[in-house]
């Protein structure tokens, strides 16, 4: 049964993965380093690899923005930011976000 | 001490060691592998690239500056599994058959990039220097070489310009450089692959040996692997003879290429003939539709062996990238020659439309009942047709000139006065006549645009007969009016033979009649130089008794039969003996000796006993 629950904390991790990310956008621009610094404090990215092509389907869908910034120590940094459909659905999905552990905290201490 | 490799990612340099570099490679290939169906693939990979740079970058120091393997495990581990990091709403369906394709590879397949760092022009000759690991130098001489002296290779710069992609993602530029390949290397993965079709065979065997046993409890898996089974043989026969495919289509490709170039290069030396030039301005309407043609046939034809060509590398190379903008100007050029010929077949075709016959009677004054028919003497009437009788003639291939033997629908551009003109030739054919009289016509044939136009033009072909008392005079050629178009102008003549009434061929009449029916079936060349009577069921020869025309040489006279003389050869047989005369002296042949007495002198050899005198 370990592995199930390893599959279902994973699974967990990789629903709320998306919300996190348009959160951490939320609060200012960044590039996939920091907000992988970001995430590590709360150990929801076990390897960094997970970001990048999840970063890239939120821009296409049109929900982040990016802009080149020189380095000064390495390549040139992709710099995300949120735009305002981006905004707008981190509205929704946060509250919804709330509601669910609403619901669902009710749901386990009942 | 380790060997070092230099590379660049992202832009940026690091040196590292030889198996940490050929680690790093391999991680980078399978994650593209990942990625190299899905949307953005390319930025995916080029952001983890850049990511994996500034990692290397944070690993390095001016004291450490060399990259190691402990550095890219860690590196790895960091970034992680490529399978653990997909995000399932961006993977591609083909995700699988991908990931076994990558990550089974032993080492890094070498792709065939265009190389922009070491580029020229397009990067072509660095990138087949990279895939064939030749020195750069001899390539780009080869191809300079070729540019200027061969005049094809043009073209198939341009194409591998466009078939082969641009290593742009640091993956591809390892793919670029990995393993070795050649020409063996080619025959040793389509062998691979034949060899890996059979092992899934073999495997597929094992699996039905196994699965029987328990078949009852496990059937539906059987069934899954049944189905596997014939999924990856048919990817795996699929990609087989995706190659093969794709040598046959290149190597056509380029000997239909080839064909046609040359084609066109003999073309527009012809189009410097004066003959040809001639034709053209007579045949066509217009000389822009000739030029205009000539191109819409280059398109017509070139486009698609220029596809070929382009999707045999494709497939050999196993290039997959297809680039829609190329096909979609494909097609539209192919569909220009298209039009372009499709429009000048219409418009000199449709001067071709309608045809028209006029028969025009010649009058003969005539009452004999033999007629002798024979060709004119040249000179005169060739004058008053306005032909240089010397331009008629042609060259042999040792460039000797020549009388040419020419037949109804030759044709031949003269030059009389400045004016280029059609000289046709004439046939003649002999029908026996209804009344009492030799009747003579002149059937003139032409097309036109409509019934109209092919009439004037059938009217204007000039030709001419002259009738005697007792002799028809026939000319070989018609001439057609100056600067008049080709639109298969014809003269057929007619002479009606009433029946009892008698024609006598002349030598010279072989070139003119054509397919004239007699009783005795004699071909045409066999029937000049003797007379013929109408008879009841057509002509018949009066002259011919006797006569095997297999005897006969060119000009129908009989060969005479080899002249009497003494015998070439005695021979004698004797008891024990054989004596044999002949040119080269006498033989004879004992039971005891052997003499022959000839331009050497007298040879005599006996058992035991050699002697000469």
């Amino acid at each position: 049964m370990s592995v199930n629950a390893e599959n279902t904390k994973a699974q967990m991790r990789k629903g709320v993965l998306e919300l996190c990310i348009l959160s951490i956008l939320s609060k200012g621009d960044a590039y996939p380093t920091e907000i992988i610094d970001k995430l590590k404090e709360t150990k929801l990215v076990v390897v960094e690899g997970t970001l990048y092509p999840l970063l890239t389907r939120l821009k296409n869908t049109g929900l982040l923005a990016y802009r080149w910034e020189e380095s000064t120590s390495g390549p040139p940094r992709k710099y995300y930011k949120l735009t305002e459909i981006g905004e707008q659905y981190l509205k929704e999905v946060q509250q919804s976000w709330m509601d669910l552990v609403d619901i669902v905290n009710k749901t386990i201490n009942q | 001490m380790n060997k070092t490799v230099t590379i660049n990612i992202s832009g940026i340099i690091f040196h590292i060691e030889e198996d940490a570099f050929e680690k790093l490679s391999k991680y980078l290939s399978t994650i593209k592998g990942y990625f190299s169906k899905t949307d953005g693939g390319n930025e995916i990979m080029s952001d983890i690239e850049a990511r994996i740079a500034e990692m290397l970058q944070g690993k390095t120091s001016a004291v450490k500056q060399v990259v190691l393997m402990a550095d890219v495990d860690s590196v790895i581990e960091t970034m992680g599994k490529p399978e653990e990091f997909v995000d399932d709403a961006t993977a591609s369906p083909e995700q699988e058959e991908q990931e076994t394709q990558y990550t089974s590879a032993e080492s890094v397949k070498k792709r065939l990039f265009r190389d922009p760092d070491r580029k020229a022009v397009g990067g072509v000759c660095s990138g087949i220097a990279n895939y064939f690991d030749v020195d750069l130098v001899w390539i780009r001489l080869a191809m300079f070489l070729l540019v200027f002296f061969g005049g094809v290779t043009l073209w198939v710069y341009i194409i591998l310009w466009i078939v082969i992609p641009e290593a742009k993602t640091t993956a591809d530029k390892l793919a670029m450089k990995g393993e070795k390949i050649d020409i063996n290397n080619i025959s040793k993965s389509v062998k691979e692959e034949a060899e890996q079709l059979k092992n899934r065979a073999k495997k597929y065997g094992n699996d039905i040996k196994n699965n029987s046993e328990n078949f009852k409890n496990d059937s539906q898996n059987f069934f899954d692997k049944l189905g596997n089974f014939v999924k990856e043989f048919l990817i795996v026969f699929t990609k087989f003879f995706a190659r093969l495919i794709g040598l046959v289509l290149l190597i056509f490709g380029v000997m239909f290429m080839l064909g046609l170039v040359s084609s066109i290069f003999g073309f527009s030396i012809a189009g410097s003939n004066t003959e040809f030039n001639d034709w053209i301005n007579i045949f066509f309407m217009e000389r822009s539709h000739y030029t205009l043609g000539l191109i819409g046939i280059i398109l017509f034809f070139g486009i698609p062996f220029l596809m070929m060509i382009y999707g045999g590398v494709k497939l050999l190379f196993k290039i997959h990238y297809s680039n829609r903008w190329l096909n979609i100007s494909a097609g539209i050029i192919w569909l220009i020659g298209l039009i372009a010929v499709l429009y000048v077949g219409l418009n000199t075709g449709k001067d071709f439309n309608e045809s028209a016959k006029i028969k025009e009677a010649v009058m003969l004054n005539t009452q004999r009942d033999t007629l002798y028919l024979s060709m004119a003497p040249g000179k005169e009437l060739y004058e008053h047709l306005g032909v240089n009788e010397e331009d008629l003639e042609d060259y042999d291939d040792e460039g000797n000139k020549r009388k040419v033997h020419r037949r109804r629908s030759d044709y031949i551009v003269a030059k009389a006065n400045g004016n280029k003109f059609i000289v046709g030739y004439a046939q003649l054919n002999i029908l026996p006549a209804s009344g009492e009289n030799f009747e003579l016509y002149v059937i003139k044939k032409a097309r036109g645009f409509d019934k109209r136009a092919a009439v004037d033009r059938a009217k204007a072909i000039n030709y001419k007969i002259i009738p005697g008392d007792s002799t028809i005079q026939f000319n070989e050629i018609f001439t057609v009016a100056a600067n008049e178009k080709f639109r298969v102008q014809e003269i057929e003549v007619i002479l009606k033979v009433p029946r009892g009434k008698v024609i006598f061929f002349d030598k010279n009449m072989a070139n003119i009649i054509y397919d004239v029916e007699n009783v005795t079936n004699t071909y045409d060349g066999d029937m000049v130089n003797r007379r013929w009577i109408m008879g009841a069921n057509g002509l018949e020869c009066v002259d011919c008794e006797g006569i095997d025309f297999d005897d006969m040489d060119k000009d129908g006279v009989p060969k005479p039969p080899p002249p009497p003389g003494p015998p070439t050869e005695v021979n004698v047989d004797v008891k024990d003996a054989k004596v044999n005369i002949n040119e080269h002296g006498i033989h004879v042949n004992s039971k005891d000796a052997n003499v022959k007495i000839n331009n050497d002198g007298i040879h005599i050899d006996t058992k035991g006993n050699k002697g000469e005198k």
